[in-house]
């Protein structure tokens, strides 16, 4: 399996945010955006199994097909649900996480607020199979 | 056939002829119909001045007479003699005139004369053919003995005595029977006569109701109206009255409503005479009245209730409304809230860590000005969200274990806790029914404010300690802290109240807003017992058991 994450997220500026914290760790490679959970779908949907990627990281407010949406999609399929998702968001909503982990969701997390928060969060995502 | 017509003459010498002169006066007063007691009067009248011609012994004579004029008929008694009038003769006449419709005196030297005229009323027809019979008769009229016609004469006024005694018991008799009080009055509102229903019902004599004027029967409301009746201000006026009283029943002593009525009653000069009153028990019928009056009224009552009701209702619901929607809308404000403030604070972050050598010293304070701000924001928008999610709503009732929940929550706050070099002391904690969320976070902003509040250079000590009472567990958080004057009690658990600058003491104040509506809706309540420098003591009340009402819910969210 390709060290390869997959994040769908519409805020730009938070793909910005955490692309910056991977080149801080020289690994800008490893992560791939896209807007919508629709499109992380439509992209395993045409990818063999070998390409499919270490972790899908998920925010919830999205437009097309949110985060809850896709995370059900993914958990529901025999083909991907073997993939980990961390769902991704700016507060914790305690309703909606255990929401999230009862769906199957790895984990929930927040999203940084500052420069070495942003740093710590992209070495998690990286490391987050050996963490496991 | 106008003018006098002379039916007999009758000399009057002697006392026998007297006797005559009456009786014939009384005949002539029976043909024309007069009652026995206007024939009495009109035979009076004429033995009156008879008897004084008599016992002057002036030869004199009576002629009786009926005069028919164009309007009216009289009979009439002419009283002749042969001597011119004088004082004595008047004494007879004086009497007499008071007796008869009109009379008439004409004398000269030789002679007087007397007319007494006694009307007869209309329906009674005369004519020549009447007149020429009553000639006849008195003419084979047998002459009388005194003694006869005395007795006679006392026979007759034994029968009107008896006929009026008679009228009277029968009138009496009647009221009596009557299922009616009647009562007569006199102008002072004095009562004549009562029969016996006002008595037996009052219970008081004629002279008892008069020396009281009524007021121990009538009702003391009423009272005031009856004594209008009773009073001769107002029964001046010519017209019946008629007022509604309660009077006392003497046996029931109930009050039983009565109408009582008066009337005039007056005389041919149109004075008033007396009032004749009568008393009719209405009770039965003012009851139904009463009783239909506040039928409607009840029913207008009834339906005034259910429309109150139906308003409440509908405040209820519209504030239940407005009430969810301003919970969804804080939540969904401070959650949106959270994204922009996020950006704030990574920015001016990145600034201050990626630039902090090319900003000069100005730059880099109002930076770090400006990422404290964005902190503060960051928790007042956090704890704003708390405090929506605290709600009826969101509350899943579970068997809770307040150890566990005072383990995470000394978890959570390690740092802190090590920094401050804090003792944290934990009795033995109770078992609860309620959410384990809500007092985690009841629990956690109790011990954060206790460090928080630490006074200076003393180490904080916070025990939570428990015991049970009254159904209730008591659970204390008592710390050494700096404390808070008791004035500022009633005001520490609204929402943002602060009572410290923000520059020493960060927060919200949400905090205890938070404690309190999380309390609550666990059926608790939470006081706080401090004074400046002794530290603080808050207090939990918590029922050991909630009510089914909170066990049902606890299905509705499981």
């Amino acid at each position: 399996m390709n060290q390869k994450i997959l994040l769908a997220d519409d805020d730009e500026e938070d793909w910005e945010i955490l692309l910056e914290a991977f080149k801080e760790l020289n690994a800008e490679h490893a992560i791939h955006f896209k807007e919508n959970g629709r499109e992380i779908v439509t992209l395993l949907e045409s990818t063999v199994e070998k390409d499919f990627p270490s972790l899908i990281v998920l925010d919830l407010n999205m437009p097309v097909l949110n985060g809850t949406e896709t995370l059900k999609i993914l958990k529901t399929n025999k083909k991907f649900r073997h993939i980990p998702v961390i769902i991704y968001s700016t507060s914790i909503n305690p309703f909606e996480k255990d929401k999230c982990l009862l769906l199957g969701a790895e984990r929930y997390i927040t999203k940084p607020v500052s420069f070495k928060e942003s740093i710590e969060t992209a070495r998690f995502f990286l490391n987050y199979e050996v963490q496991n | 056939m106008y003018n006098m017509h002379e039916l007999v003459k009758i000399s009057l010498e002697n006392e026998m002829d007297l006797i005559l002169a009456n009786k014939r006066s009384m005949k002539l007063g029976e043909f024309t119909g007069l009652s026995l007691s206007a024939q009495t009067t009109f035979a009076t009248a004429v033995s009156e001045v008879a008897r004084n011609t008599i016992e002057s012994k002036r030869n004199g004579s009576l002629t009786l007479c009926i005069e028919i004029n164009k309007r009216d008929k009289y009979i009439v008694a002419r009283i002749k003699d042969n001597q011119p009038e004088n004082e004595k003769y008047k004494e007879g006449l004086a009497y007499a005139k008071r007796l008869v419709n009109k009379y008439n005196v004409s004398s000269n030297d030789d002679e007087t004369s007397i007319e007494l005229f006694y009307y007869v009323a209309p329906p009674f027809k005369i004519d020549i053919k009447k007149l020429d019979e009553w000639r006849t008769l008195f003419r084979n009229e047998p002459p009388v003995s005194p003694y006869e016609e005395l007795k006679r004469k006392n026979e007759q006024l034994q029968d009107l005595s008896e006929k009026i005694q008679k009228s009277e018991s029968q009138y009496k008799t009647l009221t009596n029977s009557l299922p009616l009080t009647i009562f007569t009055l006199d102008n002072d509102g004095q009562l004549i006569y009562a029969n016996e229903w006002l008595l037996s019902f009052t219970g008081l004599t004629i002279e008892k109701l008069n020396t009281t004027k009524w007021k121990t029967v009538v009702f003391e409301e009423d009272y005031n109206s009856f004594l209008l009746l009773l009073n001769n201000d107002i029964t001046r006026g010519t017209i019946t009255m008629k007022i509604q009283a309660r009077l006392k029943n003497n046996i029931s002593g109930d009050y039983l409503w009565h109408q009582v009525s008066i009337s005039p009653l007056k005389n041919t000069g149109d004075e008033i005479l007396y009032w004749i009153g009568y008393i009719v028990d209405i009770h039965a019928q003012k009851v139904f009245e009463e009783t239909l009056k506040d039928n409607i009224e009840l029913k207008h009552a009834q339906t005034q209730l259910k429309q109150n009701q139906q308003v409440l209702e509908d405040y209820i619901t519209e504030l239940n409304r407005s009430n969810s929607e301003l919970q969804q809308f804080a939540f969904i404000a401070s959650h949106d809230l959270q994204e922009p403030v996020r950006k704030l604070l990574y920015y001016s972050d990145y600034l201050l860590e990626a630039y902090k050598n090319t900003l000069d010293d100005k730059g880099i304070k109002y930076l770090a000005t400006m990422h404290s701000a964005a902190i503060r924001m960051r928790e007042l928008i956090s704890d704003l969200l708390s405090f929506s999610q605290v709600n009826k709503e969101s509350i899943i009732f579970k068997t809770v274990d307040l150890n566990k929940v005072i383990v995470d929550v000394k978890q959570d706050m390690e740092l802190v806790i090590e920094e401050k070099k804090a003792n944290l002391q934990v009795h033995n904690l109770p078992e609860i029914t309620g959410d384990e969320r809500m007092m985690h976070q009841l629990f956690s902003n109790l011990i954060s404010n206790a460090l928080k509040f630490s006074a200076k250079d003393i180490a904080p000590v916070i025990q939570v300690l428990s015991q049970e009472k009254d159904g209730y567990f008591e659970i204390e958080i008592r710390d050494n802290g700096i404390g808070f004057r008791t004035e500022h009690l009633p005001d520490i658990f609204k929402l943002f109240q602060r009572l410290h600058p923000k520059k020493d003491f960060e927060g919200t104040g949400l905090g205890l807003a938070i404690c309190r509506k999380i309390v609550e809706l666990h059926n608790g309540n939470i006081k706080a017992e401090s004074a400046p420098g002794k530290g603080s003591s808050f207090k939990i009340l918590l029922p050991v058991k909630q009510s089914e009402s909170v066990h049902e819910s606890e299905n509705t969210f499981s």
